[in-house]
């Protein structure tokens, strides 16, 4: 295929929906690391290159040759396993966990690309083992232990949040795979009663999360603090909001972590009810354009990656939100492109980046009068 | 290249199941999206009044509470500024560990526990509005909490208005203390203008022109950031200082009466008879009120209230005495004004008077012999007015002596004034419903009995004696001057005018002047150049059968409540003193010097009109 037509079968939505994210992301970095009415334009400016790095990661993901992913996915995920070793020897620890690979000055965390390195991979794996009637409990077993192996090194740094997203990502495409429903819910059922085994092997400060998510006014200085002040973040933003930069949640630092896994709080109390519908809206769009892409794709792998990265971003959006709103523990999972960060910048890009080039298949079976003619290529 | 594609539209599976995804997506977008429509429309004051309180915080600027004066203009309690320990209890982070730190910095003034109990208390209802936590701290104390800020999230160093009296004991009774609001009197004030840690008036004067004394506090809404810090100010508001109050109470003698009672438990009054100007008023053993502006400890203040000599009554208007002799003036104006007795009449006293078969004695083992009634009150002879008692009988008395204010409340304005007894055979019947016997007429003439008086009511009834029958109601405050200006004044208040014939009242004078200077009992209050005129007093507080034992014998708390009341010059009497001495002894040798110390240092700066010439 050649360069002009990969232009022609480019997908813009995803990009122009993954840039305006980007763009009300940015606003909101500056906006959520002004501290006592001075901006921090520092990580503004980092954020602008890691945006413009993104969409360079995008077109180069994008511009590799038809099922050059899948011949490279299995080398990427064993790569990237590598990295996730490397992290927990020689990370760097930041509060209280090793999830960073310093390379300058720019932090990385390999726990963001292994989401996507575990995509592919299961992508690969359902794509080999796919079956009309679904896939039974041997094929799925292999599947399991591609996303186990991520899940326990993340786990060990320990991040519990992202490990979990493994899971969620199994899950997910286990379903979009055609699993049968059998399989599933013993599966389903298995991981319920797993729930205490996992409570045994939490960290202390993990339970009290969890404890106090169930009653965040029990500790309302200590665990509980991130809920609390985010929720009224969030609720004093009220329909309007206080309007950009008005904002005194954050700005007065009573909002933990306010650019990065908060951002949305920050958000949603300066631009209130509408702005977090209109933030939401944009998301759905995402997700939609993923599922659109995920249907038509006329190519099993590259059906099944578009849905696992349609997981990959369900995932982050509903388990932030609800974070952020005080629906469910606080976990280090950032809100896809609002959220400050490289590493999620770039993993969220490059996914994206995939997921358009996978697509371009679809072209290829559009039926007559179209541009089948491509199919000779 | 094509070989790789998997025809998917073979696979119509997919495409359903990718529907389930889309679903859920869909249900957690509604979800989410009703969980902020709950949050950012339903919910929303509520958390934009939470934001709020996160950003903003009242600091409440203390008004300076008011002087008080003494009648030269002399401050006898004013504010200063001190260096005070505030919390603002919502930003402690770790209350028990940074309380713990500050025990080893600052000794609380208070309990440790009371502190930590106070903060919690405050965490729950209040947790927003900074609360005093220790008081008058010294400069080494600040200096090393500013060096520990970063460990004390929530406490600072503040600088606040501090009540203090510069005479110390000498006016505790008189001016009372000041002490935090507690919860119900903040709930009682009528506007809500008590803050927490605002210092009230608990007692005396202090608690009497509490609304005078105490101004309205001014405050700075201040942004602050999550660790308390402050940002900005929003809006402030000026605080308006509380007004003045003038007494009549004179500092310097105020300070004579205190030295000349010493460390004995009584109470010693000093009055302006024409006006019913309080011009002393001590009551010992006292408390030093600053103690309480600082926030008074527990174990000082469990001291203060098992000490067996009470320091914390005020013994000048709750304490009740047998007033001994001291009544013996009001008997000689009943029998006169009654015209049951002359003047000239001589009883004979053998040293003993015999009723029944019941015996009294007199002071005097030998007797007096045959003595009038000017003699039987210089010398105070008993058996003279145990006659006198048993012939005028109880009801004339008591009416006399209650026209006089004995035994009735006084009006003075100081709080908790309690009455003495003057009793009579109505009160007989209804506390006992027992009829009047005569044996009680008889000590009922020197001052026994059932009768007990408070020394204010002393100094009430001596002011009518010296004034010919004026009663007067006693004055501390003679002028406020209000926050806003506004000058209030208290003239004099006269309760009646007793109908007394010149002539007696001028015997009366006559004798007690006698009793100073005529060889009388109350030699001891003798002053060059003024003539005094008072009656000593010695008050049984237990009956020792048989031999007379000399009152330093016996065990403090039987011993003798000693009196001595005179007023001077006794032509023209422009001050009343009345000292009382708890187990004193005899009040010539006891309270005599007492009043001669108040009387010498009123006349040390004022020019006692010549006899006959009135003035003041």
């Amino acid at each position: 295929m050649n360069l002009p037509s990969k232009w022609a079968r480019m997908d813009w939505p995803l990009l122009l929906i993954a840039l305006a994210l980007s763009a009300i992301g940015l606003l909101n970095v500056y906006s959520g690391t002004r501290v006592h009415g001075v901006p921090g334009t520092a990580l503004v400016t980092r954020q602008l290159i890691w945006i413009l790095l993104g969409v360079g990661a995008f077109f180069a993901v994008y511009f590799l040759s038809d099922g050059f992913i899948e011949e490279v996915t299995n080398g990427f995920f064993i790569a990237v396993l590598l990295l996730l070793v490397v992290v927990l020897l020689a990370g760097r620890v930041r509060g209280g966990a090793q999830r960073w690979i310093a390379i300058g000055a720019f932090n990385f965390q390999p726990s963001e690309f292994a989401k996507i390195a575990v995509t592919l991979a299961l992508a690969r794996y359902f794509s080999t083992k796919y079956r009309y009637g679904g896939i039974g409990l041997k094929e799925l077993l292999p599947a399991i232990g591609l996303a186990l192996v991520p899940f326990l090194l993340v786990a060990l740094q320990p991040d519990l949040g992202s490990a979990g997203v493994f899971i969620f990502i199994l899950a997910g495409m286990a379903v979009v795979a055609c699993v049968r429903w059998k399989v599933l819910a013993f599966f389903a059922a298995a991981g319920a009663s797993a729930i205490p085994v996992l409570w045994f092997f939490m960290k202390e400060y993990q339970r009290q999360r969890v404890l106090t998510f169930m009653n965040p006014e029990l500790d309302p200085l200590g665990a509980g603090y991130h809920v609390i002040q985010s929720k009224i973040a969030v609720g004093s933003g009220g329909i309007i909001g206080k309007g950009y930069l008005q904002g005194t949640q954050g700005s007065l630092r009573f909002l933990p972590e306010q650019h990065t896994d908060f951002a949305f709080a920050v958000f949603s109390e300066e631009w209130g009810f509408l702005g977090s519908l209109l933030l939401l809206v944009l998301f759905l769009l995402l997700v939609y354009r993923l599922f659109f892409l995920t249907v038509r794709s006329q190519d099993r792998f590259a059906s099944f990656a578009c849905g696992g990265i349609e997981v990959f971003f369900l995932t982050h959006i509903v388990i932030n939100l609800a974070m952020v709103c005080g629906l469910f523990p606080v976990v280090g999972i950032p809100l896809p492109f609002v959220s400050y960060g490289g590493s999620s910048m770039l993993t969220g890009m490059m996914a994206l980046g995939a997921v358009a080039n996978l697509s371009r298949s679809r072209f290829t079976f559009q039926g007559a009068g179209g541009k089948s003619s491509e199919i000779a290529s | 290249m094509t070989g790789r594609i998997r025809k998917r539209e073979q696979d119509p599976d997919i495409t359903r199941r990718s529907r389930i995804l889309l679903y859920v997506a869909l249900a957690a977008f509604a979800f989410l999206l009703g969980r902020l429509y709950w949050l950012q429309v339903v919910e929303s004051d509520r958390y934009r009044n939470l934001a709020e309180n996160n950003r903003l915080r009242l600091r409440t600027v203390r008004a300076p509470r008011g002087l008080i004066l003494d009648r030269k203009g002399r401050p006898i309690a004013e504010t200063q500024g001190s260096y005070d320990l505030a919390c603002t209890p919502v930003d402690v982070k770790d209350l028990e560990a940074e309380i713990g730190l500050l025990a080893e910095i600052v000794e609380f003034d208070v309990d440790n526990d009371e502190v930590l109990d106070k903060i919690r208390s405050a965490q729950r209802s209040n947790p927003y509005s900074s609360l005093t936590v220790a008081r008058d701290l010294r400069f080494e104390q600040i200096s090393v909490i500013e060096f520990n800020r970063e460990n004390l999230p929530g406490f600072s160093v503040m600088v606040e208005a501090k009540r203090s009296y510069p005479y110390g004991t000498a006016f505790a009774h008189a001016l009372g203390y000041v002490g935090e609001a507690s919860p119900e009197e903040m709930e009682r004030s009528e506007d809500g203008s008590l803050a927490m840690g605002d210092l009230i008036g608990k007692y005396g004067i202090e608690r009497l022109m509490d609304n005078v004394l105490r101004g309205v506090n001014g405050g700075r809404k201040v942004e602050v950031d999550a660790a308390g810090r402050d940002q900005r100010l929003v809006e402030e508001v000026p605080y308006h200082a509380g007004g003045a109050v003038h007494t009549s109470l004179d500092a310097d003698l105020q300070v004579t009466a205190q030295d000349a009672l010493g460390n004995r438990a009584g109470a010693v009054i000093a009055l302006a008879p024409r006006t019913g100007e309080v011009l002393a008023f001590y009551s010992g053993p006292a408390f030093d009120p600053n103690v309480f502006a600082r926030g008074i400890r527990k174990a000082d203040w469990q001291a203060l209230n098992t000490d067996p000599r009470k320091p914390m009554q005020n013994k000048g208007l709750q304490g009740t005495y047998a007033p001994g002799s001291t009544i013996k003036p009001f008997l000689a104006m009943t029998a006169l004004e009654e015209k049951m007795q002359e003047t000239g009449k001589t009883v004979q006293c053998p040293g003993t008077y015999r009723l029944g078969n019941r015996v009294f004695r007199c002071w005097r083992p030998k007797g007096h012999g045959a003595v009038d009634m000017y003699r039987a009150l210089v010398q105070s002879c008993d058996v003279y007015f145990y006659t006198l008692g048993l012939k005028l009988g109880p009801d004339r008395v008591a009416k006399l002596e209650k026209g006089a204010g004995l035994g009735t409340i006084t009006g003075i304005d100081l709080p908790g004034e309690r009455k003495g007894l003057v009793p009579d055979p109505e009160w007989k019947r209804t506390v006992s419903k027992e009829k009047w016997y005569d044996y009680e007429s008889v000590i009922l003439g020197i001052g026994q009995g059932a009768l007990h008086l408070t020394p204010l009511e002393m100094a009430v009834g001596y002011a009518a004696l010296a004034t010919g029958g004026e009663v007067m109601r006693p004055r501390v405050v003679s002028k406020v001057v209000g926050k806003d200006g506004k000058v209030r004044t208290f003239p004099p208040e006269m309760l009646r005018k007793l109908p007394w014939n010149p002539e007696n009242v001028e015997f009366i004078r006559k004798a007690l002047a006698g009793v100073v200077n005529d060889y009388g009992t109350g030699g001891g209050a003798k002053l060059p150049g003024i003539v005094v005129g008072g009656k000593t007093g010695t008050a049984q507080v237990a009956s020792v059968k048989g031999k007379m034992i000399k009152s330093e014998d016996l065990p403090y708390e039987i011993r003798d409540h000693a009196w001595f009341v005179a007023f001077a010059p006794v032509d023209d009497p422009q001050i009343v003193v009345a000292a009382m001495v708890e187990h004193g002894g005899h009040g010539g040798s006891a309270a005599a010097p007492i009043v001669k110390a108040v009387l010498q240092e009123f006349f040390r700066t004022r020019v006692a009109g010549p006899p006959g010439k009135g003035g003041a």
